[in-house]
C-alpha cells in the first residue's frame, strides 16, 4: 500500500523541478482519491497535455477522506467519495457546483448514471466509475443454480460462504430477501431482519471487505457476497468464478468526482473532469480496474473480452444506490456485532 | 525538607540539582506528553461526546457512550477479548519458556545467533507475516500439501479462518515479547543455585518449581504483561486470520473508527479498556505490597 | 554418619582439555581433606565430579563403598558449600536451611527441629526470617553450612568457601570450620587455593597440580617431606637446587649442589641408580650465627652440615629475619632465622657467619 501511495509524491516533486517556469504558471491540482483507483498513467497524461502538476493523495474509506477534508480545510481540490458519502457531503454543503460550461464531455456519460437519488440535478458530481455487490459462485464446487441471497445462505454452504465485512451491506441483503425498502431503515425492519442475519451470520466463514477474492482463490470457501470489481478479477483468472446480480435486488455504488467547496483550483478541478471524460482515457480507467465504466463513448473503445465480463457488466437487474441513513447507522453496526459475537 | 527551609544554601543547591534534573528528564517528558497524556485525553474528551451524520465528532456533553459500552454486547465481547488474550499468554509461556532457558544457558556465540533468530520475525512487516501463515494454513495450502504427502494420508485441516488459526497468529505475534523478558531473568539466573537446589536433592522438577520458576518470575510477569495486553487489543489476525467471524474488542474498537462512523463510541470503549488495565494493575500492585510486608 | 569416598581412576575430559588425569584418591570417613592446588589445576573439577554435577569420562567414584558415579547429584548423600554461597535470593534464612529437608519430605516438626539446631549450630538463631541479600558474607557463609549440614550428609563438600571473606574473618572461621567438623564428625572435602587455609584446618592434603595428585598426605608430612619440586614450591618457601651425587657409603650420601657446596644427606634418601636430582632445603632448617661453636651446638654430632657463608642480604621481617646467604663455596641459599629473643645475634648484609643444616633436611624430590 505505501509504494503507489508515496510514488506520486516523489513524481509530483520530480516534476515541480524539472518543469519550466511557464508550465508551473499552468497550476495545478490537489487530487484526493481512493487508492488502486486511479491509473499513473492517466495522471501523468493530464500533466502532459495541460501542463498541471497533480498532487495525489490516496485514502482507502470515505470515512477517511471526510474526517481529512473537514480537518485540511482547503487543501483538495478534487474528491472521489462515493454516491451515499457524496450526499451527505452535498446537504452538509462540503461540495461546490460545478460548471457544466466547463464539462465538454458530460455528453458521453450513460443517462443511467447521472442525476440518481444523491445528486438529483446533477449539479454536483460526475459518475467516475461504478460497481455492484453481487454473488460470486465457484462453479466447480457449486453445482445448484444460485440466483439470489436466499440460494448462498443454506445450511449446506455452511463455513464455505465468504461476505464483505460490512454490516451495512449485510443488513441490506436481509433487507432485500425480505422485501423491505434498503434506503428508510428504522427499528421495525432491523427488527424484521434481524432473525436472518441472525442465521446467516452463523453460516459465514469469513467476513472481508478488503480482499474477499483471496478466500475463494485459496479455495477455503466456495461462493460469497462480494465488490464486482473482485469478482471481475477472479472472472479474469478463472471463469469457473461465475458472478450472479442477486434476483431480490442488488446494491449499486457510484464513485463520483466532485469539488469540495474550499478548493482553491476550481478551474483544474474542472480541466480533469472532462479530462477523465474523454472516452481514450475512461478506457485507460476501465483496463486497469475493471469496474463498471459509465461511459458511453469510452465503452465503444473497450475489448470484446473486458465488456464480456460479467462482473464488469451485469445483464441488468434491480439496482439501487445507497443512501445517506444517518445514526441508524450505529444500529445496524451494533446488531451485527451483537449477532457475530452471539456464535 | 524542613531542613532546607532552615538553611539557605542548601536550597539553593537542590535547586540547582532539581532544575537540572527536570533538563534532564525533559525530552522524556515531553515524549510521555505528546503521545501519551496529549492523545489520552483527546480520547477521554471524544468519550463523552456525539457524532453527526458525517460522522464527524460533535463537542457535548454525554454519558450515552458509556451507557453503551455496558450494554451486555460489549461486556461479553471484552470477556472474550481477556479470554482470548488469556490464553495466548498462556501458551506463550509454555512456549516460550523453554526457548528462553535454552537460549539463556547457552554459550554465548550461540546465543547471540539463537536471539538474532528470535528477532528475524521482526525484520518483515508484520502484515507480510500474517499473510504468510494464510498461505501455510489454507486449504490448499502448504501444511495441507504436507499432510497429503504423508504416507498414513491425514486428511486436509480446515484451520484457516478459525479460532485456532486466531490462537496461532497471536502466539506467533507475541511470542517473542515472551521469549525475551523470560531470556532476561534466565540470563541473570546464578548457575550455582540450581546446582544448590540438585544438591539439596531436588530432582529437575522440583529445581523447575522451587528454583528457576520463582527466579525467573519477574521475567514470566512482565512478558505476560508485553504479551496480554497487546493481544486483548489485536484486530488484524482476527480479521486476516479468523475471517473477521467473532469480533474481539480491538476489531469493535477499529470498527467505530472506521466503517461505523462512531468515534466517540470507540473512544468511549477505549477509555473503558485502558480503565480496566490501570485497575488490574493497580490491584496487583497493592496485592504484592501487600505480600512484601508480610514476607 | 560419614562414609569414606574413593575414586578409582577418574579422568574428565572437556573436549580436547583433560581437566582430571587419572586421579585415585581414598579419603577417610570422618577425616578433613582438603584439595589444594593453583587455579585451573582440576581441584575444583573433583569436588563437582563427588558432588555429582560433572560425570567422569572414565573410572568410578565410591561414596562409602557404593559407586555412585553415574548417580545425579540429589541422589548422592553429599552436600556442598558453594564458593558463591548460591543461598536462595527468594527464600529466607529459614527457608534456606529448611530446603534440603523439604526435598526429601521430612516431617514438619521434624524440620522445624532441625533447622533451629542448624541455625544455632552456626550461630544464627534469631535470624530466621532475614533474607540473604540482608546478611553480611561471614552470615551468608553460615546459612550456606547450616544448609548443608542440617541435610546430615555423609560427605560435606566446600568450595573455596572462605574466599570471598577478609582475612581475619577467615582465619576465625578456619577455626570454626574445623570445630564444626570435628563436632558433627562426618567426611569434609574442602577445596582451596590458600595453603595456610590447608595447613590449619586438613587432616592430610591432596596437592593438585595439571589434573593429577602431585602428593597426599598429612600437613606435617606435606610441608616437611614435598615428594615433588611443584608441592615443596607450592607450600611454604623453599630451596631447590640441582644437586649431583658424589660418593655413597652405608650411612651417608655425599653430594654437589649446585654452585659447589658439598654436603651429606642420609644414603637411603638418594634414589638409587640416579646421578643427579633436585633437592628441597626449607629456609627455616638452615641454622645461622656468629659463632661456630654455638652453631654447632644445637645439633647432634654427626649428623650436621656444616659450612661458612657470607649474608649477602638481609631482610627484617619482625618475628623473623629473612636472610641471602653465599657460601664460601659458591652456592647461594636463603635462610630464615627467627627473632626469639632481643638478646639474640643480629645480622647485618657482609657478617660472616657459620650454617648448620641437618642431613634430613634435605629432601629429595621427585621428578615428574
Amino acid at each position: 500500500m505505501k509504494s503507489p501511495k508515496l510514488s506520486p509524491y516523489v513524481l509530483g516533486a520530480v516534476l515541480a523541478l524539472a518543469a519550466p517556469v511557464a508550465l508551473r504558471a499552468a497550476g495545478e491540482l490537489n487530487l484526493f482519491g481512493w487508492s488502486e483507483y486511479v491509473p499513473q498513467t492517466v495522471i501523468d497524461g493530464f500533466t502532459k497535455q495541460t501542463g498541471i502538476k497533480v498532487n495525489f493523495e490516496t485514502y482507502s474509506s470515505n470515512e477517511e477522506m471526510i474526517s481529512k477534508l473537514v480537518a485540511g480545510g482547503g487543501r483538495y481540490d478534487l474528491v472521489q467519495p462515493s454516491d451515499y458519502a457524496a450526499e451527505a457531503m452535498i446537504r452538509q454543503k462540503l461540495l461546490a457546483p460545478l460548471d457544466t460550461a466547463k464539462l465538454t464531455h458530460l455528453k458521453n456519460l450513460m443517462p443511467e448514471f447521472v442525476r440518481r437519488p444523491h445528486d438529483p440535478e446533477g449539479r454536483f458530481t460526475v459518475p467516475y466509475m461504478s460497481g455492484t455487490v453481487g454473488i460470486v459462485v465457484n462453479t466447480e464446487k457449486v453445482k445448484t443454480p444460485v440466483k439470489g441471497y436466499r440460494d448462498v445462505f443454506q445450511p449446506r454452504f455452511k463455513d464455505r460462504i465468504v461476505v464483505l465485512n460490512d454490516s451495512r451491506e449485510i443488513v441490506t441483503w436481509a433487507l432485500y430477501s425480505l422485501g423491505l425498502p434498503i434506503n428508510a431503515i428504522d427499528a421495525g425492519s432491523l427488527a424484521n431482519a434481524r432473525p436472518l442475519v441472525a442465521s446467516w451470520v452463523k453460516l459465514v466463514k469469513v467476513f472481508d471487505s478488503d480482499s474477499p477474492k483471496t478466500p475463494l482463490l485459496n479455495g477455503d470457501v466456495d461462493l460469497g457476497i462480494v465488490w464486482s470489481g473482485e469478482a471481475a478479477i477472479l472472472w479474469n483468472q478463472n471463469k469457473k468464478f461465475q458472478y450472479v446480480i442477486p434476483a431480490e435486488g442488488a446494491h449499486q455504488y457510484i464513485d463520483v468526482l466532485a469539488i469540495p467547496a474550499g478548493a482553491k483550483n476550481k478551474a483544474e478541478a474542472h480541466q480533469f473532469i472532462n479530462f477523465i471524460l474523454r472516452p481514450e482515457v475512461s478506457k485507460l480507467v476501465s483496463a486497469a480496474f475493471p469496474y463498471t465504466n459509465p461511459n458511453a463513448a469510452a465503452r465503444k473503445l473497450l475489448t470484446a473480452a473486458e465488456l464480456a465480463n460479467p462482473a464488469s457488466y451485469p445483464a441488468g437487474g434491480k439496482l439501487e444506490t445507497f443512501r445517506d441513513i444517518g445514526k441508524v447507522a450505529a444500529d445496524i453496526d451494533r446488531l451485527v456485532t451483537d449477532l457475530k459475537s452471539a456464535q | 525538607m524542613t531542613a532546607g527551609k532552615e538553611a539557605g544554601p542548601p536550597v539553593t543547591d537542590r535547586r540547582t540539582a532539581g532544575w537540572r534534573a527536570w533538563a534532564l528528564l525533559a525530552p522524556m517528558l515531553a515524549w510521555l506528553m505528546l503521545f501519551i497524556v496529549v492523545p489520552t485525553a483527546v480520547l477521554l474528551v471524544y468519550s463523552f461526546c456525539e457524532r453527526d451524520e458525517l460522522g464527524r465528532v460533535v463537542y457535548t456533553f454525554t454519558w450515552d457512550n458509556y451507557q453503551r459500552a455496558f450494554d451486555p454486547i460489549y461486556v461479553r465481547i471484552f470477556g472474550r477479548s481477556i479470554g482470548y488474550a488469556t490464553l495466548t499468554a498462556a501458551i506463550c509461556i509454555v512456549a516460550g519458556f523453554p526457548v528462553a532457558c535454552y537460549i539463556g544457558r547457552a554459550r554465548e556465540e550461540l546465543r547471540d545467533r539463537l536471539l538474532l533468530l528470535v528477532m528475524v520475525p521482526f525484520w518483515t512487516s508484520f502484515l507480510i507475516r500474517t499473510y504468510a501463515w494464510i498461505t501455510i494454513l489454507k486449504q490448499e495450502g502448504l501444511l495441507n500439501a504436507v499432510l497429503r504427502s504423508l504416507p498414513f494420508g491425514a486428511g486436509p485441516l480446515d484451520l484457516l479462518y478459525t479460532p485456532v488459526a486466531v490462537m496461532i497468529g497471536l502466539v506467533y505475534a507475541y511470542l517473542p515479547f515472551m521469549i525475551l523478558p523470560i531470556y532476561g531473568s534466565v540470563e541473570k539466573l546464578d548457575g550455582a543455585l540450581i546446582e544448590a537446589a540438585h544438591d539439596l536433592g531436588a530432582g529437575p522438577l522440583r529445581v523447575f518449581s522451587s528454583v528457576i520458576i520463582p527466579l525467573t518470575l519477574p521475567g514470566i510477569a512482565a512478558g505476560t504483561l508485553l504479551v496480554f495486553v497487546p493481544s486483548i487489543a489485536m484486530f488484524a489476525i482476527t480479521d486476516l486470520m479468523g475471517g473477521a467471524r467473532v469480533p474481539l474488542i480491538g476489531n469493535v474498537i477499529q470498527n467505530q473508527f472506521t466503517q461505523a462512523r462512531d468515534w466517540p463510541f470507540g473512544a468511549a470503549l477505549g477509555v473503558v479498556f485502558m480503565a480496566l488495565f490501570a485497575v488490574t494493575y493497580w490491584i496487583l500492585l497493592r496485592f504484592r505490597e501487600r505480600e512484601e510486608a508480610a514476607g | 554418619m560419614s562414609a569414606k569416598v574413593e575414586l578409582c581412576g577418574v579422568t574428565k575430559r572437556f573436549g580436547a582439555f583433560e581437566a582430571v588425569s587419572e586421579v585415585s584418591l581414598e579419603i577417610a570417613a570422618g577425616e578433613f581433606l582438603t584439595l589444594l592446588g593453583p587455579s585451573g589445576c582440576g581441584k575444583t573439577t573433583l569436588l563437582r565430579l563427588i558432588a555429582g554435577f560433572e560425570q567422569p569420562t572414565s573410572g568410578t567414584i565410591w561414596l562409602g563403598g557404593v559407586e555412585v558415579t553415574h548417580l545425579p547429584p540429589y541422589r548422592r548423600p553429599v552436600n556442598q558449600v558453594f564458593q558463591s554461597y548460591a543461598l536462595f535470593p527468594h527464600l529466607s534464612v529459614w527457608e534456606n536451611v529448611a530446603f534440603g529437608l523439604r526435598m526429601q519430605r521430612v516431617p514438619a516438626a521434624e524440620v522445624t527441629d532441625r533447622v533451629r539446631q542448624a541455625l544455632e549450630l552456626v550461630s544464627l538463631a534469631g535470624f530466621d526470617a532475614r533474607r540473604p541479600q540482608e546478611l553480611s558474607g561471614g552470615q551468608k557463609q553460615r546459612v550456606a553450612l547450616a544448609r548443608a549440614l542440617v541435610c546430615r550428609p555423609q560427605v560435606l563438600l566446600l568450595d573455596e568457601p572462605l574466599s570471598a571473606l577478609d582475612a581475619k574473618l577467615r582465619q576465625a572461621m578456619q577455626l570454626e570450620l574445623k570445630r564444626l567438623q570435628r563436632q558433627v564428625g562426618i567426611t569434609f572435602v574442602y577445596v582451596t587455593h590458600d595453603q595456610e587455609e590447608a595447613l590449619t584446618m586438613s587432616d592430610r592434603i591432596a596437592i593438585v597440580n595439571r589434573g593429577r595428585i602431585e602428593q597426599f598426605g598429612s600437613p606435617h608430612e606435606i610441608y616437611h617431606r614435598p615428594a615433588t619440586a611443584f608441592a615443596a614450591d607450592f607450600i611454604g618457601q623453599a630451596n631447590l637446587l640441582d644437586t649431583r651425587l658424589i660418593a655413597a657409603d652405608g650411612s651417608g650420601a655425599r653430594v654437589r649442589l649446585a654452585g659447589g657446596l658439598e654436603l651429606v644427606l642420609r644414603a637411603a634418601a638418594w634414589p638409587a641408580g640416579v646421578e643427579t636430582a633436585l633437592v628441597s632445603i626449607r629456609p627455616e632448617k638452615v641454622h645461622v650465627s656468629k659463632s661456630k661453636s654455638r652453631a654447632q651446638s644445637t645439633f647432634a654430632e654427626g649428623e650436621t652440615n656444616m659450612f661458612e657463608a657470607r649474608i649477602e642480604e638481609e631482610v627484617f621481617k619482625g618475628a623473623t629475619d629473612h636472610l641471602i646467604l653465599a657460601t664460601v663455596a659458591g652456592t647461594r641459599l636463603s635462610a630464615v632465622v627467627a627473632n626469639e629473643s632481643a638478646l639474640g645475634e643480629i645480622f647485618h648484609a657482609g657478617d660472616r657467619v657459620f650454617c648448620g643444616l641437618h642431613a634430613d633436611d634435605l629432601v629429595v624430590l621427585r621428578v615428574n
